[in-house]
């Protein structure tokens, strides 16, 4: 099926959208539905498009961060001096130079630029040298002298709960960044009502985003003409949220916001990894005021490592009860979550973990504690399914393993509990469409679950599991009454549509899901559409690409933008046809009268024009200009008509008005805004999108190893705009999750991550990516953008619980602790077997360390390793220190 | 990360080269570890160990010797009298695509098949991935890194973290095409400025991890020879790895067995990656020789295997797991290489 699509989208591409204007579309709509190639792809692909780190600017210089050895650390000192006298260092930026506090929530302003008095993790930002080049400001970096007083570190949440000393920050007892306790409906009385319940701890471990793209921020200062000083501020980002990175600034900076631009180039994927502020932002800006040139800072991998803002690792206890029948009766869940050392999105995270209870299932009573707990380890926060995915993970597993008590069919069980929409949930979450059913039956039927589920050879299962995920948060992060996006459009008097959004595409398609909305609107070609986005200068303010809200809100503000201008170019077509402005339809470039049948003349006419216009030669061009205006000219000496082309009708409205631009803006409706209970606005959207999948597996017994052979992964979302870009999505999301599954984990030790790069951080490669037959169901959402939802999010945390439950089917073995490995599986095999345990923490050799992976592990940091070892004084006399300028 | 600086020697003959060698290389007959790793040269052939290494600032060299250029130290050429001769230049995909050796030598062109990636091996050698250096989870970091453990025996430290208390280092050697290599009893030719050597290469690596091989900085290997004695055996090679690409091997198993009369004529097995070194596995050739190959067999050596391993924490999976993978795969090797 997805090779089919790809050549759909191929074919379309190859006819460059003339003739399949002649074949009408479904449902009516002549460009969204179609598979559309990327508006950014020849860029992308050809190379030629600029990233962040491919920019530069005369006279720039280049930042390296000095990061902390220690994981919890206080700073007595730093003397750069030997650093600042290094040849070809230009500054050296510590904490005092920009003390202001920052942080992405409101209630979380706990980060500075570079560290103030103490460094909490290792990797943590205690000093930026700008240099003229690479080498010269790593070999600085080294001659930056930092004395620590070294602090007990806490590398376990359960542990760190227990903290009454040296809190990693003072202002939060127990090491609490923030927990949350809500009850819903009885859950008392629903676990008594229950014919069975089971109660077990998941623990899923802590993964990251791994982007392509290393984070990179380039900052520049315009020189003040009045005061001489350093005035304007550019900043160019790989950001998903360039106006909060301009609110932070200003913040940090002390510079008022109009006094800041900040410009978001290609970005290479988030994730979520740049949906906050990230350190490297604010040091660049900071660095480059204090160096009076432009400073560029590019992360290494391993920095991004520490920058991270990944999924924490997530200990949940889990209680279900269900009725014989199936239904659910009551679910309790107790979630710690290892948050690091700041508080990043961690209450946002902590909140969806218990209010995406609700919204897929109906559970009547729904019991949470959540606990956001802080540790001596780089900041969890925001990624690609935050706050649900390891939830869900423990979920839905403990719904196969109920399915399995109470003789049921797995797939059964989920249908046995599906909410009546429209409705509000017991935790109050609104749910107008909900294409859960559809899903579930789909993926049923493609993956011949019904005939071959338990028949399939030894050692092979598969395993079922649904989720979903909110199209963008009802309630922004920054409390206001401020639209969540607007989006401005402006006509030129040849036809040309520039939309102007907010909107930052980080590679998931939201440059070319605002042109798609933008034609399909205005009944014009996307080639017509120019999108420019993401620039603070230029472009309104919409939040961010985050929480899947882009399609949903920067895509309804698109719509508006472009009813909008529509009506001024209806109002003064109307006149020229002497028609009613409501008599108007726009469609492929034509505005015609309702009713009207455009003959084929007019068609040949119009593509006349087009083919014209399609010619790349500038004297097809300015043949085109003559001939679109002799034929305007002579369609004016012939009268009102029938119908009018695009530009003729843009002329019209411009001669009418003046010039041609339209706005519009989105702001979630208030009965999607949630419950008023503490922390209710977290996990209201106003809709969401949901997913099915069938996960077919294989486990070798011997060595425990798991094969993913295909998922089949049903996503219902709303209306697919774009469908190449929707089964991309539900791919990658398959992708990613399968990732964590099986082989992605960042260990720990000590407060060292142990894998801090792409070869010892295990990404699936090619080899391991199985078929995945992306299956799109529409729900057709009352308030979406044509009835679109998200796409991108909600596929991601079926995949995890799918393969979990796939090898229980094909081995019997239920692991409740991801990834599952293969030392993992192979110990779960052997306990079942009751054969000779394999002991996972203890090695062969006597003198080696008593436990491996001690990934929190009840110790803590007693100054083993980086105290014990001062820096080897080998070292400091080595070449690279010796040339140093002092 | 930067590279260090370094001046880039290009020699066009190996004579030229050994003559760099002679000039650049410090420490000169000093064989413990801290003269190695501040040697003033390394050697580059196809980089894909030596370049990461160096932005890690494990290796900061005032010189880099880059081998390309020299012909003679390219290709596969089967000797007249049987036996074939292997530049140390040739890369690994051309190994993995040779015909002849596909014939003669399976078992080497099925470790160098499984070598990283493909993009890695159309770059790697055989020479370099016979000097691969050992790797460890405390060492293969960056500088910034390993301050922050507080280095280790291997580099600028003095203390090992995979085994605290001992004054051994650890770090494992990660080759595919060694093991294989061992069992096909190669040998290797060794350039240095007075002499040229050929020694077996069971006797070129030490079984330290930190100094783990038998080459003086002024040195280098040049060519790879397989005898005609060990051609045409069947050859089997399995790795474990978390990724089916790109992961150096958690443990490999290499095994040859020639068969006379329905019976193990002749037989070796190796082991890569849960060592120092890469290992011959003492007493296997003796207990499958004139024996039918079957379950019970393979599993004996297996647990010869197995005991022969000493994994520690020096790379993912826990010890105790890949030992078990020593095994696991051994059993399923050498039933693979006895067609069973």
């Amino acid at each position: 099926v997805k090779r089919r699509c790809m050549l759909t989208a191929d074919s379309s591409l190859a006819r460059n959208g003339k003739t399949s204007r002649k074949t009408r579309m479904n449902n009516g709509f002549s460009i969204i539905g179609k598979p559309t190639a990327m508006v950014d792809a020849a860029e992308k692909t050809t190379g030629a498009g600029k990233y962040t780190d491919d920019l530069s600017l005369p006279g720039m210089l280049v930042g390296k961060i000095l990061h902390s050895p220690y994981p919890h650390a206080r700073i007595k000192r730093i003397n750069a001096s030997r650093a600042d006298k290094f040849d070809g260092v230009v500054a050296v930026v510590v904490g005092k130079d920009a003390p202001n506090p920052y942080g992405i929530l409101p209630v979380g302003h706990d980060e500075h630029a570079l560290a103030l008095d103490k460094v909490r993790y290792v990797g943590d930002n205690v000093a930026c040298v700008v240099a003229v080049s690479d080498a010269i400001a790593e070999k600085a970096m080294e001659l930056v002298d930092v004395e620590y007083e070294v602090l007990p570190a806490y590398f376990d949440p359960e542990e760190s709960m227990k903290a009454e000393t040296d809190l990693i920050h003072d202002n939060k007892p127990n090491n609490l960044e923030k927990d949350y306790h809500h009850a819903f409906g009885d859950p008392d009385k629903g676990f008594a009502e229950a014919d069975q319940v089971l109660e077990a701890r998941f623990i899923a471990n802590e993964v990251t985003h791994a982007a392509m793209e290393p984070h990179s921020t380039l900052a520049s200062f315009e020189i003040d003409p009045h005061t001489g000083k350093p005035g304007r501020l550019t900043v160019w980002s790989s950001t998903q949220v360039p106006y909060y990175l301009q609110h932070k600034l200003s913040l940090v900076l002390e510079m008022p916001m109009q006094q800041i631009r900040v410009i978001k180039p290609l970005v290479g994927g988030g994730f979520g990894g740049k949906s906050e502020v990230i350190p490297l932002e604010i040091i660049a800006a900071v660095a480059a005021r204090k160096a009076k040139a432009p400073v560029k800072i590019t992360y290494t991998r391993e920095e991004v490592f520490w920058a991270h803002r990944g999924r924490p690792r997530t200990i949940i206890d889990l209680k279900t009860g269900v009725k014989k029948d199936g239904s659910i009766t009551a679910v309790r869940a107790r979630v710690v979550q290892d948050g690091g050392a700041y508080c990043s999105y961690g209450v946002v995270t902590i909140l969806y973990s218990g209010a995406l209870l609700g919204a897929l299932y109906d559970i009547p009573n729904i019991k949470y504690d959540g606990y956001r707990v802080l540790t001596n380890k780089p900041a969890c926060g925001a990624m690609r399914g935050h706050g649900t995915v390891n939830v869900r993970f423990a979920f839905e597993s403990q719904l196969d393993e109920l399915a399995a008590k109470i003789g049921m069919d797995p797939a059964e069980i989920r249908q046995r509990n599906l909410l009546q929409p429209p409705c509000i949930t017991v935790n109050g979450l609104r749910v107008q469409s909900y294409g859960l059913p559809e899903c579930i039956e789909k993926t049923v039927e493609r993956s011949g679950w019904k005939q071959r589920k338990g028949k399939l050879p030894k050692g092979r299962g598969l395993g079922i599991a649904c989720s979903h995920y909110v199209s963008g948060a009802a309630n922004s992060i920054i409390r206001s009454d401020m639209p969540h996006s607007t989006v401005n459009i402006k006509i030129d008097r040849d036809g040309g549509v520039v939309v102007y959004t907010g909107a930052s595409e980080i590679g998931q398609g939201s440059d070319t899901m605002t042109a798609q909305v933008a034609a399909e609107t205005l009944g014009c070609s996307l080639a017509r559409v120019r999108v420019i986005a993401a620039d603070t200068d230029l472009t309104p303010i919409d939040i961010g690409s985050y929480s899947s809200r882009v399609t949903f809100m920067a895509g309804n503000a698109t719509l508006r933008a472009a009813e909008d201008v529509k009506k001024r170019i209806a109002a003064a077509a109307a006149k020229k046809m002497n028609c009613a402005a409501e008599d108007l339809v726009f469609r492929e470039d034509l505005v015609s009268k309702k009713g009207s049948v455009a003959p084929a003349v007019k068609r040949d006419q119009a593509e006349e024009v087009e083919v014209t216009q399609a010619g790349a030669s500038v004297s097809g061009r300015v043949e085109g200009q003559i001939l679109r205006g002799s034929l305007q000219q002579k369609r004016k000496e012939e009268g009102p008509k029938e119908w009018m082309t695009f530009e003729e009708a843009v002329v019209a409205a411009i001669d009418f008005h003046g010039a041609l631009t339209g706005t519009g803006s989105y702001a979630p409706p208030q009965e999607a805004r949630g419950g008023k209970h503490k922390g209710g606005g977290v996990g209201p959207s106003p809709a969401y999108s949901y997913s099915a999948q069938v996960a077919e597996v294989s486990v070798d017994e011997d060595t425990g190893e798991v094969t993913v052979h295909k998922v089949w992964a049903a996503h219902d979302c709303g209306r697919a705009l774009n469908p190449v870009s929707v089964e991309g999505q539900i791919i990658g999301s398959v992708w990613m999750g399968m990732g964590q599954a099986l082989t992605e984990e960042m260990v720990w030790k000590d407060g060292m991550l142990m894998n801090p790069g792409m070869l010892e951080y295990r990404s699936p490669s090619s080899v391991e990516s199985p078929e995945v037959e992306p299956i799109i169901v529409e729900s057709i959402d009352p308030e979406g953008p044509f009835g679109a939802k998200e796409c991108s999010e909600g596929s991601l945390a079926a995949t995890i619980p799918a393969i979990a439950n796939a090898i229980y089917d094909a081995v019997g073995v239920r692991l409740h602790e991801s990834p599952f490995t293969p030392e993992r599986v192979l110990a779960a095999l052997r306990a079942k077997k009751n054969a000779k345990v394999l002991n996972l923490t203890e090695g062969i050799d006597p003198t080696a360390p008593a436990r491996f992976r001690e990934h929190g592990g009840a110790l803590c940091f007693k100054g083993k390793g980086p105290e014990r070892h001062a820096l080897d004084p080998a070292r400091r006399e080595s070449p690279a220190s010796a040339g140093g300028g002092d | 990360l930067s590279l260090p600086q370094f001046k880039l020697l290009r020699p066009r003959t190996l004579a030229e080269a050994v003559d760099f060698l002679a000039k650049h290389s410090a420490g000169v007959g000093a064989s413990d570890s801290s003269a190695q790793s501040s040697a003033n040269i390394r050697i580059i052939a196809g980089g894909t160990d030596l370049i990461p290494s160096m932005r890690q600032k494990l290796f900061e060299p005032d010189y880099v010797l880059d081998l390309r250029s020299i012909a003679e130290m390219r290709g596969i050429k089967p000797q007249p009298g049987g036996g074939v001769e292997i530049g140390a230049l040739t890369t690994l995909s051309t190994i993995e695509k040779s015909q002849f050796l596909r014939q003669h030598y399976s078992v080497l062109t099925e470790a160098a098949a499984t070598v990283a990636s493909p993009v890695l091996r159309n770059m790697g050698t055989i020479g370099g991935n016979i000097c691969l250096d050992t790797r460890c989870l405390w060492y293969n970091q960056s500088l910034t890194w390993r301050k922050g453990c507080g280095f280790c025996i291997k580099k600028d430290g003095d203390l090992c973290h995979v085994a605290p208390g001992g004054a051994k280092c650890w770090a494992a050697f990660s080759g595919d095409t060694p093991p294989a290599l061992l069992c096909l009893k190669a040998e290797i030719e060794i350039a240095g400025p007075s002499e040229v050597r050929r020694i077996a290469l069971n006797d070129f690596y030490t079984g330290l991890g930190d100094d783990y091989r038998k080459l003086q900085p002024n040195e280098l290997v040049t060519r790879v020879f397989l005898p005609a004695a060990s051609a045409d055996y069947r050859g089997v090679y399995r790795k474990l790895r978390v990724r089916g690409s790109i992961d150096y091997p958690l443990a490999g198993v290499a095994v040859v067995i020639k068969r006379s009369n329905g019976h193990v004529g002749d037989a070796r097995v190796a082991i890569t990656a849960v060592n120092p070194a890469p290992l011959l596995v003492k007493g296997a050739s003796e207990m499958l020789a004139g024996k039918a190959v079957d379950d019970a067999l393979a599993e004996a050596i297996s647990d010869l295997a197995a005991r022969t391993a000493k994994p520690l924490t020096t790379s993912a999976l826990t010890p105790e797991y890949r030992r078990e993978m020593i095994r696991v795969f051994t059993k399923r090797t050498v039933l693979a290489a006895a067609g069973n």
